[in-house]
């Protein structure tokens, strides 16, 4: 399709296969690369999906295909606001942890679009051949949001039980690290260490859980349950009257 | 330096059973816990190990892209490397052992899926009567038999084929039970050793012995008995009821993993139409392992 080199965090050069077309090139361009280019800058960058839960931003990481965007577009239909879609990037400068939202558009296959009824803002293909869709969002933020939660997303399979828990500080920093959106990338560049301090200030300022549920459309409305209450439980929503 | 070896087979033609043998040489005081069984390199066709290594999302790509670059993974793995970000084993095996279903293909580039000898040094290939896998495969992909059959005879048939959402695990091409068996046995890039489903059964220990031989892996005795004994079908069945497995299907689909692990259990489960329908489709390649077909029925005399 395409051979990328990237240096030193800022520059790319990129030279199409003959017969690319110019949006497969782009996609790759604007996903894996970037993110490659920002774990080369040293940036704490994960493989996470986010809403907007009472003014802050609540993550969702996961390898590929474990249900992060989908989780986010649900829970945007009741009424939490997409921040990013699959890379998110989080700043550690600042008294807390920070996200940015991308204001770019989530990226959803046919069947979650048919099953969470998003068909009126389905969007163009992601690529010609794929049955994976641009969804528009409803609500497009610009101003950075304090990080709230990051939950890591596991399927319900023997022997874990569907739930919410809090890992211990080890398992936390595992999350974190294997949660990088190139988790080679963190291991080669020698950035493990940021990770696991990375991971620290986000426990402390925000909280690391594993939200272990079926993978099953049909769970959905009890996942968000779920998660409303455990957001009420952690303070990030105000309990109800 | 690690040996790596395909344990190569058709869906439910045994395979588990044979990683959970291979796993309980190294358990002494009791059984391993079926979802202790090795994940990491566990089936060629996991998903993660291919975006872990390659940095690219496999969910942007057709199933033919992923092809074209799965050698590139396997060979990878084969020269060592780690498919995750676990801590690293202390001290590398002699042999790792990889399952896969997928049936020895060329990708679209022209070069064997898994890399032939750059991607394992052999192959185990587990294979089993046609007609116990059909009841096996219906129940673990909630099908009707006659669906199975048609499965098995089908040359485009595959798992995760879907292209309407992102499955779980990536395409494996399963041409037909016969096909899938031909491309491993008439593969020429890697040793071949074959194991029946139904040797191991009859002289678990045996076939064991010989397994391990082949694969550069001997153990002792003491080892491959207790092995054996820990991994009866009793035993893995009991403790799929007691905690559940979690290679078994998804809810979706009813059925357990460990169902019957019987061999000819196919004379009660399937009608005479679908078994003969099923040497009809499958009869050299059953001959050729050692399958007896269904005897024709005598010529009625007349006169």
């Amino acid at each position: 399709m395409a051979r990328f080199l990237l240096s030193d965090g800022r520059d790319i050069v990129f030279e199409a296969a003959a017969g690319a077309e110019r949006g497969d090139v782009a996609i790759f361009l604007l996903g894996t690369v970037f993110g490659i280019l920002l774990h080369q800058r040293g940036e704490i960058v994960l493989h996470a999906s986010a809403v907007r839960v009472d003014g802050k931003a609540v993550l969702f990481c996961g390898s590929s295909g474990a249900g992060k965007s989908t989780i986010a577009a649900a829970l945007a239909q009741r009424g939490f606001p997409v921040v990013v879609d699959d890379l998110c990037a989080i700043t550690l400068t600042g008294a807390a942890p920070l996200v940015q939202p991308d204001g770019r558009h989530l990226k959803l296959w046919a069947q979650a679009i048919a099953q969470l009824d998003l068909a009126a803002r389905r969007g163009a293909p992601v690529r010609q051949r794929l049955q994976k869709f641009f969804v528009e969002p409803a609500a497009v933020l610009a101003e950075p949001l304090p990080l709230g939660a990051v939950y890591a997303l596991r399927e319900a399979r023997p022997p874990h039980q569907a739930g919410i828990e809090r890992p211990n500080v080890v398992d936390a920093a595992l999350i974190l690290r294997r949660g990088a959106y190139r988790p080679l990338m963190v291991n080669r560049l020698g950035q493990k260490a940021d990770y696991f301090r990375a991971a620290t200030a986000i426990a402390n300022a925000a909280g690391i859980f594993h939200l272990t549920r079926a993978l099953d459309f049909a769970a959905m409305p009890d996942v968000i349950a779920r998660l409303e209450r455990h957001w009420r439980d952690i303070g990030l929503m105000e309990k109800a009257a | 330096m690690t040996r790596t070896v395909w344990l190569a087979s058709y869906p439910k033609s045994g395979n588990t059973w044979l990683r959970m043998l291979i796993a309980n040489l190294s358990a002494n005081e009791a059984p391993m816990n079926i979802n202790d069984l090795p994940q990491r390199g566990g089936i060629a066709s996991a998903r993660a190990p291919f975006d872990y290594l390659t940095l690219i999302d496999s969910g942007l790509l057709t199933h033919d892209e992923v092809d074209v670059l799965r050698p590139r993974v396997y060979e990878e793995l084969a020269r060592g490397a780690q498919d995750d970000e676990y801590d690293e084993p202390a001290a590398a095996p002699p042999v790792r052992f990889v399952k896969v279903h997928d049936a020895y293909t060329l990708t679209p580039a022209g070069e064997p899926l898994l890399a032939g000898r750059r991607g394992a040094d052999a192959a185990i290939v587990i294979v089993r009567d046609p007609r116990d896998i059909v009841a096996s495969l219906a129940n673990h992909a909630a099908m009707s038999l006659d669906e199975a059959i048609a499965f098995l005879s089908d040359s485009q048939a595959a798992f995760s084929m879907r292209t309407d959402r992102q499955p779980s695990q990536l395409r494996q091409k399963l041409p037909g039970w016969s096909g899938h068996v031909a491309s491993w046995l008439d593969q020429t890039d890697l040793p071949v050793h074959v194991v029946r489903y139904e040797d191991l059964q009859a002289d678990t220990l045996g076939t064991l012995r010989g397994a391990l031989a082949f694969a550069g892996l001997p153990a002792s005795d003491e080892a491959m008995q207790r092995a054996v004994a820990f991994s009866g079908f009793a035993q893995l069945r009991d403790q799929e009821q007691a905690k559940g497995f979690r290679e078994a299907p998804r809810p979706a689909a009813p059925g357990r993993f460990f169902r019957r692990g019987e061999s000819g259990a196919w004379r009660e489960e399937l009608d005479a139409g679908q078994a003969a329908r099923i040497e009809a489709a499958h009869a050299a390649m059953m001959r050729r392992l050692g399958y007896q077909l269904t005897p024709a029925p005598a010529l009625a005399m007349t006169g």
